[in-house]
């Protein structure tokens, strides 16, 4: 895993409600049924159908704070260009298969985190250790304690997500071992 | 306290004393799944980083069933790539086009998902494994993951208890129970979130053969359900026995197992449902829709893919025609089916009422390569969901309904209720013991 990953996020908030679909909600349905997967392509086009220019507005650090069910599906489009910007997400909760596949583009992502709407609202300045779960709000001084990111996880996280996982993981190990 | 099916079988795949809900694992797996839809992405991308093997080729089960008849060539180039990804793979089974059938069908069949069982799968479907009381786990594109390393992480999922209380009534069938069932979540009626759960029946199962086991578990994956468990009977353990490729243990939630909620469902309220277009939530009685004129019918999917449910079919068809407005498309859901059908007189029962039958496999419900709707159709199937969109046209109306209520609906021409239409009962009354040894 590499050392210097920052696993501390500190940036402006930015709130969403419960239930946020990916498609539309979260990136355009036309992207997603394409299958696009080039960040480039993908990040002006983050939630460019509910706040346009939102890409060129955020900047690296700042967390997307949403309500319950966050993305709704299996689709994993609008976190690779989440992850490509640098931004974080913390979601009062999630589809465990959004989670997964949120995890596997390598974006720095904490689910549930049951009541994190009532402590902020948008452009609140938020700092959050995804290895240890503490949330502060440093604008309304609050802090709050969440489950942190299994320590199981963080090396997938660290490494990129699925695919630069696995890249390292053949490099170091997989080519050495003999097939079963 | 003791411990649910899944938290037995994840337990034991992980090579530990005992696993809770919300624990992550990193099991290993008795199989390895992958469908035709999907080989030529992933293998692209382990390519890409140089993994030219997979961890476990024995564990390896490779299907066609999405695209069974290559429409076109785009298809076919498809088809050359799987065929040379599976030998490169080594994978230890292939069934490819006309070998096997549909993925979540005829692995069950034939003895290669049994009891107690935990498979990795891409695709979401692997829930039917529930119907003889094994899990499959959809895990998406990270079957890369497990195919190059053995595994990847799962979280245990929590379970949701359904008791199914009392008896079907005259026309009412598995499917219809699930459309029921959604119908009272998405009411509140029944205050369930079945987001990652598994979905544990228990109750008066004994009237569920195996046929009708793999219809329940189709609807709660439709309500993101991770699994489904349905315990199984001795009849099902006798037939999973018969065919079995490999030893099994059954495994069954502890009586003090923890599950995160517990509800009842009475069969005996439970009339014959159709879905309207959207949602499988949104099924209502058969009685409010009758007299829908459709166009399409088709009968298949992984959710009414059995031979139970084809002699259904043809409890309703036999000595009928299909209505003059409609086309029936019919896909059973395993080879062995199809060579069945044509052994026991249901392919002629079929063919001389005016259906067509095709290839075992998804059908139409595969993103429409085969079967599709047009713009302004009206169609009724037993289809695993009636998302717009799922087979054709956005601009058609997609309905659900069980085998017979789909059957029935073709014959007349229109949305109609099986109870009015006459049945060949000796077919009917062969349904039960379509997989009884």
């Amino acid at each position: 895993m590499s050392s210097d990953f920052q696993w501390s996020l500190r940036g402006r908030c930015y709130k969403l409600g419960d239930n946020v679909p990916h498609p539309g909600g979260v990136i355009p349905l036309s992207l997603i049924t394409a299958r696009e997967t080039d960040p480039k392509i993908l990040i002006p086009k983050l939630f460019s159908e509910t706040d346009p220019g939102f890409s060129t507005r955020c900047r690296p650090g700042d967390l997307i704070i949403t309500g319950k069910n966050f993305g709704m599906g299996v689709k994993s489009t609008g976190y690779i260009a989440m992850a490509a910007l640098g931004l974080g997400l913390l979601c009062e909760s999630m589809s465990v298969q959004a989670y997964r596949e949120a995890l596997s583009t390598g974006l720095r992502v904490l689910s549930p985190c049951p009541g994190i709407l009532e402590l902020c609202e948008r452009d609140d300045d938020v700092e959050i250790d995804y290895r240890t779960g503490e949330f502060i709000n440093h604008t309304r001084n609050l802090r709050k304690t969440f489950t942190p990111m299994p320590p199981t996880l963080q090396e997938l996280v660290a490494e990129g997500g699925t695919i630069p996982w696995l890249a390292k993981w053949w490099k170091t190990t997989g080519s050495k071992e003999v097939s079963s | 306290m003791g411990f649910t099916a899944i938290e037995k079988v994840l337990a034991r795949t992980s090579g530990q004393p005992g696993v809770r809900a919300g624990d992550v694992v990193h099991p290993d797996p008795d199989m390895v799944m992958i469908h035709d839809g999907v080989v030529r992405e992933i293998k692209i991308k382990l390519d890409e980083i140089g993994i030219n093997r997979v961890r476990d080729p024995g564990k390896l089960l490779m299907v066609t069933d999405h695209e069974v008849v290559y429409g076109n060539q785009r298809s076919a180039d498809k088809g050359v790539f799987n065929r040379k990804a599976a030998a490169e793979w080594k994978a230890g089974r292939f069934y490819d086009a006309g070998r096997g059938g549909h993925g979540h069908i005829f692995p069950m069949e034939r003895g290669m998902v049994l009891p107690g069982m935990f498979y990795f799968d891409n695709d979401t479907h692997a829930t039917n494994a529930g119907a003889v009381g094994a899990f499959g786990l959809r895990v998406g594109s990270e079957i890369a993951r497990v195919l190059a390393t053995g595994t990847t992480w799962v979280q245990v999922p929590k379970t949701v208890k359904l008791e199914l209380k009392g008896r079907l009534g005259n026309g009412v069938q598995a499917r219809d129970i699930g459309f029921y069932f959604a119908r009272m979540v998405k009411s509140g009626e029944l205050p369930i979130d079945l987001d990652y759960r598994v979905l544990e029946y228990a109750g008066d199962l004994d009237q569920f053969s195996l046929g009708a086991r793999v219809a329940l578990c189709s609807t709660p994956t439709e309500m993101r359900a991770a699994g489904v468990f349905v315990p199984p009977s001795n009849e099902v353990l006798a037939y999973c026995k018969a065919h079995a490729t490999r030893p099994f243990e059954p495994v069954y939630s502890d009586p003090d197992a923890e599950y995160e909620s517990c509800h009842t469902l009475d069969l005996n309220a439970v009339e014959p449902q159709v879905s309207r277009p959207g949602n499988v939530a949104n099924a209502v009685d058969v009685s409010e829709l009758a007299g829908i004129e459709i166009s399409h019918a088709f009968i298949g999917s992984c959710g009414s893919g059995m031979y139970s449910d084809l002699l259904a079919a043809a409890s309703v068809l036999k000595g009928k025609k299909v209505a003059p407005n409609a086309r029936l498309i019919i896909v059973p859901g395993s080879e062995q089916s199809m060579k069945r059908m044509t052994d026991e007189g249901l392919m002629q029962i079929f063919l001389e009422s005016g259906a067509m039958v095709m290839p075992a496999g998804c059908g139409p419900c595969n993103d429409a390569v085969v079967g599709p709707v047009g713009a302004g159709e009206v169609s009724i199937s037993t289809a695993t969901n009636n998302n717009i969109g799922r087979f054709g046209s956005k601009e058609a109306s997609l309905y659900l309904g069980s085998p017979l209520t789909v059957a029935a609906s073709a014959v007349m021409g229109r949305i109609s209720d099986v109870r009015k239409v006459p049945l060949d009962a000796a077919l009917f009354d062969r349904m039960e013991a379509a997989y009884v040894i």
